[in-house]
This record gives C-alpha cells, sequence and structure tokens, in this order.
C-alpha cells in the first residue's frame, strides 16, 4: 500500500484491523469483512489472533519490561495454551533473526531491535491477515530486505504499508496506491509498476544520478580519535573520527546499533566525547530521529519559530520550503507522522545553522517529499556543512556528496 | 530467587521494623537493609530512593518533638505560641522521634528494596489474581522513567535547535507538552492492546516457572521475621 504522507494508509490499516469504527471516532461508511467477520459488528480484540498488526511506532506499543513477556502477551490474550506459549514466542522471535533478544530488556534494545520485537509479537499469533503500518521505518536495509522477504513467504494475507517501496514492490503480488483518502490504483505488480512509471516515478526502485558536487569549504566541525559510552556500559563509537566542510552533504550510514546517532550527537555537541576532541565552529542544529520531540507549542509556526526567537514570519518561510505552507495555525499533534518529521526538519533549518545534522529526516516521508528534500538540502548546502545520517541508501546517494560507513565496531574514518 | 517470595522478605522486614520494640533491633533491620539497597546497580535511581528514605526519616525526627508533648527533661524552651502552646524539645522527645525515624527508614529502604532490585515484571506476572490492576500496575511502574526519558528528549531536541532549558520556570514549560504526549502514548498503547486482544474472554498465562527450595524458604523465613519481630525484637 503506496501512497503519500497523510493519503489515508494507516487509516484503512485500522479499519482492516476493526479498530475503525470502534476505537476510532468518525463517520463510517460501507463495510468491511475480515476473515468471515464483519467489522462493525466484531471488535478489534475479536479480530486479534486472525488479524495481527504492527503499528509505525514500537516504542508505543510495548507492554512489558522483557522482550519474551512482550511477546507472549498477545498470546495470553487470544487464550493460546499455557505449555505452548513460550515456545511459540521463542520462534516467533527465532524467524526474525531476533531469538538473541529474548531475556533483554525493552528498555535497553535499540530502535530497530524493538522493531523486529514488536513484528515477532505480530508472528507468534500465527495470523491469517497480517496489517504492517510501516514496519521497515526503523530498520537498515538489510534488516528491512529480510524483512519484507520474511513477510512474503508467510503463506497469509500481508497488507503493508511503506514508504520505502523498492522491496516491497519485488516480491508483493498487489499494489494499492492511496492519494487524498481514495483508492487510485489497485492492480497486479506487473501492471502497478507499468502505472507507477507512468504516473509516480518516484515510487519505483531507482539508482539516482549522484549530486554534482562543489570543492568543500573550510572545516566546520572535527572529531578526532573520540569514544563515548553511555552510563558505563560497553563504548559505543570507539576511536572514531569525521570531518564536515562547508558545501558538503555527508551521508553517515550503517547498520542498527553501530553508533551512527551517538556519533551525530558529538558532531552536534549534544554529548561529551569520553575521549578525543570535537572541533566545532560556528552553531549546529540537530534533528532528532523521533519528531515527537517536536510539539511543544500548539501551532505548527509557534513550535519552528522556537528556534528564531519566536519569529513566526520566517517559521513560515521554513513551513513553506518543507511543503507545510498552509499549516501554520495547524497542532502539531494533528499532524501525520510523515507531517511531524517535516515539521520538526522545519524547526531545525529555520536556524540557518553553519553545521546542520539530520537523524533519519526521512522516515515515513514519501519518495516524492524525499526528492524534494534531497534537492532542498543540495540547494542549502553551498552555505553550511551538512550531515545525514540515513538507512536510506537511495536518499543518501541522490543527497549526499561523500557516505561514510559505520561498521561495528570499527571506527569511521571520513 | 523469585521476585514474589524475594518481595515478602522485603515487606516482612519492613514490617518488622515498624513492629519492632526495641531500637537496636530496628537499627538492625534498618542496616541490613541499607545494604541491601547498596547491593543495587549504583547510579542516579539508587541515590535517589536512599535520599528520599534518610529526607523522610529526617523530617519525622525534626518534626516528632513539636508534635509530640513527652518527658519532663527539656533540652530547649521555646516561645508559647497560642492555642499551640509551649514549644520545648525534651530528651524523650528526642528519643522517641530517633526511634520513630529509624522505623520510617526500615519502611522506606524496604521499599527502595522492593524498587530496586526486583523484576516488577516478574512479580506482577506471578501474581494470578488481578490481570487488569497487574496491567495497570506494570504500566504505571514505568511511567516515571518514561517520562524522564521524554523530558530528556525534549530537552536535547531544543538544545539541538539552539533553545536552552534553564532554571525552573524554562523545565515549567515541559509540563504540559510532556503530559500531552503521555495522553497521546497512552492512547496509542491503548490501540495497541485492543488490536493484540487484551481483555477478551479466555485469557491464559504463560507456564512460570516452579518455585525452588529456596524461595520457599524466603517466604517461611518473611512470616518467621514478621513472627520474631512482633514477639521477641
Amino acid at each position: 500500500m503506496l501512497g503519500p504522507s497523510g493519503s489515508g494508509k494507516s487509516t484503512l490499516v485500522r479499519a482492516l484491523a476493526g479498530l475503525v469504527p470502534h476505537f476510532h471516532g468518525g463517520r463510517f461508511e460501507g463495510s468491511v469483512e475480515v476473515c468471515g467477520e464483519d467489522t462493525r459488528r466484531t471488535r478489534p480484540a475479536d479480530l486479534a489472533g486472525q488479524v495481527a498488526t504492527v503499528f509505525q511506532d514500537p516504542e508505543e506499543q510495548v507492554v512489558f519490561g522483557r522482550v519474551e513477556d512482550e511477546v507472549a502477551f498477545g498470546l495470553e490474550n487470544v487464550g493460546a495454551p499455557p505449555a505452548a506459549i513460550a515456545s511459540q514466542a521463542r520462534a516467533a522471535l527465532a524467524a526474525l533473526g531476533a531469538e538473541h533478544l529474548a531475556g533483554r530488556r525493552i528498555a535497553e534494545l535499540s530502535a530497530g531491535e524493538l522493531q523486529r520485537v514488536c513484528l515477532a509479537s505480530a508472528l507468534a499469533l500465527e495470523p491469517e491477515l497480517l496489517l504492517l503500518d510501516e514496519p521497515t521505518s526503523q530498520l537498515d536495509p538489510d534488516a528491512a530486505d529480510a524483512l519484507v522477504r520474511l513477510a512474503a513467504g508467510l503463506g497469509v494475507a500481508v497488507v503493508m504499508s511503506e514508504q520505502r517501496p523498492a522491496g516491497p514492490l519485488e516480491v508483493c503480488d498487489r499494489v494499492l496506491f492511496l492519494e487524498d483518502g481514495v483508492v487510485v490504483l489497485d492492480a497486479e505488480r506487473d501492471s502497478a509498476v507499468r502505472w507507477l512509471a507512468r504516473n509516480r516515478p518516484a515510487y519505483l526502485d531507482r539508482h539516482p544520478e549522484p549530486p554534482v558536487s562543489a570543492p568543500a569549504g573550510l572545516c566546520v566541525c572535527r572529531l578526532e580519535h573520540v569514544s563515548y559510552a553511555y552510563g558505563g556500559g560497553p563504548p559505543v563509537v570507539e576511536d572514531a573520527g569525521l570531518e564536515l566542510r562547508v558545501g558538503e552533504v555527508v551521508a553517515l550510514v550503517g547498520p542498527n546499533g553501530s553508533g551512527k546517532t551517538t556519533l551525530a550527537k558529538l558532531a552536534a555537541g549534544l554529548l561529551e566525547p569520553a575521549r578525543g576532541t570535537v572541533d566545532l565552529r560556528g552553531r549546529a542544529a540537530y534533528l532528532a530521529q523521533d519528531p515527537g520531540r517536536y510539539l511543544v507549542r500548539d501551532r505548527a509556526d509557534e513550535e519552528v519559530a522556537l528556534g528564531v526567537d519566536g519569529d513566526v514570519a520566517r517559521a513560515s518561510v521554513a513551513l513553506a520550503a518543507v511543503g507545510l505552507a498552509g499549516f501554520e495555525e495547524r497542532h502539531p499533534r494533528d499532524l501525520s507522522s510523515g507531517e511531524r518529521e517535516r515539521l520538526a526538519l522545519a524547526c531545525v533549518l529555520v536556524t540557518e545553522p553553519d553545521l546542520l545534522i539530520l537523524d533519519e529526516p526521512t522516515r515515513g516521508v514519501d519518495p516524492e517529499r524525499k526528492d524534494a528534500l534531497a534537492a532542498l538540502l543540495r540547494a542549502r548546502a553551498a552555505g553550511r556543512a551538512t550531515l545525514v545520517v540515513t538507512h536510506d541508501v537511495v536518499f543518501a546517494a541522490e543527497v549526499a556528496d561523500r557516505m561514510v560507513s559505520l561498521g561495528v565496531p570499527e571506527a569511521v574514518h571520513a | 530467587m523469585k521476585p514474589a517470595p524475594a518481595a515478602a522478605l522485603f515487606a516482612a522486614m519492613g514490617a518488622a521494623a515498624l513492629l519492632a520494640e526495641r531500637w537496636i533491633s530496628v537499627a538492625v533491620i534498618a542496616a541490613v537493609l541499607l545494604a541491601v539497597c547498596l547491593a543495587a546497580a549504583s547510579g542516579r535511581r539508587r541515590s535517589l530512593y536512599l535520599a528520599g528514605a534518610a529526607l523522610t526519616a529526617l523530617s519525622v525526627f525534626l518534626l516528632t518533638p513539636f508534635v509530640e508533648t513527652i518527658g519532663s527533661h527539656p533540652i530547649w524552651t521555646g516561645p508559647t505560641i497560642p492555642v499551640v502552646g509551649t514549644l520545648d524539645v525534651t530528651r524523650e522527645e528526642l528519643a522517641g522521634g530517633a526511634v520513630a525515624a529509624l522505623r520510617l527508614l526500615g519502611v522506606s529502604l524496604a521499599f527502595a528494596a522492593y524498587a530496586l532490585l526486583l523484576d516488577h515484571d516478574r512479580l506482577l506476572r506471578s501474581v494470578r489474581a488481578g490481570r487488569r490492576s497487574t496491567l495497570a500496575v506494570v504500566l504505571a511502574t514505568r511511567l516515571v522513567p518514561t517520562l524522564e526519558r521524554d523530558a530528556a528528549g525534549l530537552i536535547e531536541a531544543l538544545r539541538g535547535r539552539g533553545v536552552a532549558v534553564a532554571g525552573a520556570r524554562g523545565h515549567a514549560r515541559l509540563v504540559s507538552p510532556l503530559v500531552a504526549g503521555s495522553l497521546e502514548r497512552a492512547y496509542n498503547l491503548a490501540e495497541s492492546l485492543e488490536a493484540r486482544g487484551y481483555g477478551r474472554p479466555g485469557g491464559t498465562r504463560a507456564l512460570q516457572p516452579s518455585w525452588r527450595p529456596l524461595d520457599w524458604l524466603a517466604l517461611a523465613g518473611a512470616v518467621a521475621f514478621v513472627v520474631v519481630g512482633v514477639l521477641w525484637l
């Protein structure tokens, strides 16, 4: 299921789960029949077991503090035999390559690991219909690809809403495209691909031309031999070095848990390295992974204006630059996930920093908006250094002059 | 040891601290509980609980002489306040305050040990009755650390765009978005619970590991501790 942010994909997923109309208010017309049940008369809890849903944000779905308890929870709710619950939970984790996480605490998991746990919780139920709302948003490319192929091989009906369509398009049978709440395409894969090529080429697997790079200017930020560990634990970043120059867009890529966000925060001055030096010349602005951290004010323009001493005129310009013109009076919490991501981007762009650091800026953003974002970053690259932390290798190829790859646990070298 | 018998043991020690007659017994119980708490991983959380226990006990010690009127050996005589009477502090009141403070310290440290050392999820999953209440307690115990993480995230995001958060006023401005964020999180969690079948009849529970001899011994010890506390300590 593809479509721009705010087109209704998540709402349709919820309709299939019965959450619309039972959990969410509003006006409901027509009917939805799932596994022989009319969702107007069957509550979502009664559909659980036949239908399993994984929502966009894994952190807002977990109940327990330990992985094995979390995965077992759904099985308990649907009345699975007590003696079988633990083994079914372990099997679900193993199917996702996450069996090693069984005894771990949820709070210790990375975003990608947590998403796998949520998926395991759904798979454990052995549903007939699996609903996945942007399940790869927090996964690195290898993990995302593995997940998509796993979902395709389950032998159950799978509805996957995605903003990284390349992988799903390879394995799906059918494609829906939504726009403004309307299904504008419902076709077999090959026909759908031809339609996308004519009408929405951004959604197809692309090999974008690398950007035309201008010579890099002065060094804005230099990290030398930096190391960092959280709370006395093992080092997340060890003996890393990185140099960021004016006019240069650098993409920082790597698997989940490799230390990309930590390195980015060190560069932004939000963390002090345990060892090594960070030489930052000028102002840095950092866009956090979670757009929910940019919901402090009651209006979008006031939220953006926080970083520029309340200048709502500049905030309006920044909102327009990210495609949110006309959203000034909207409450940030009324925005869709992709719109919130763009609002967060406006919050940091408006400050016009010397070093702009974006941590996963394309999460929940549709391909057309990603192209617009890449163009925006390239257009404004001349005046600053830009560091983009991303799993999206297509976006990275489109926007970056240079790619730096973080492995586990090798150091980064610019 | 399973969390349930361990919790029973901590509760018994707290009860014994309240019930024991001799102050030396109360002091020993408090000392043992303090040693147990210090065995927990050091960090901000442990410091908070211990500081809270100490502060509570100190408050009781300081206030007791002014709310009780016992003894005939005044150490200090203060002003006469209408209705309240003459303020004074006697040796007996100080001694009584010290014992009351020790009791409260013992109870506070028992709770601190429960909070710091036990796996609350495992403890509450071992409870057979009151499944919905169990879940509510599980989620509530995670509320404070979740809010702390949210607040840290908000502050980091603000710092990331050059907005400093300083002073009481600056931090107070975070209360509204934190509350709104909590409500939104609760709403999304409720949606997830509904989708995962929570609340439908016929739910089961995963088999819990059987208690070992050490667990039964701890439970028996907890009962014995309370009895000994009442009768002899």
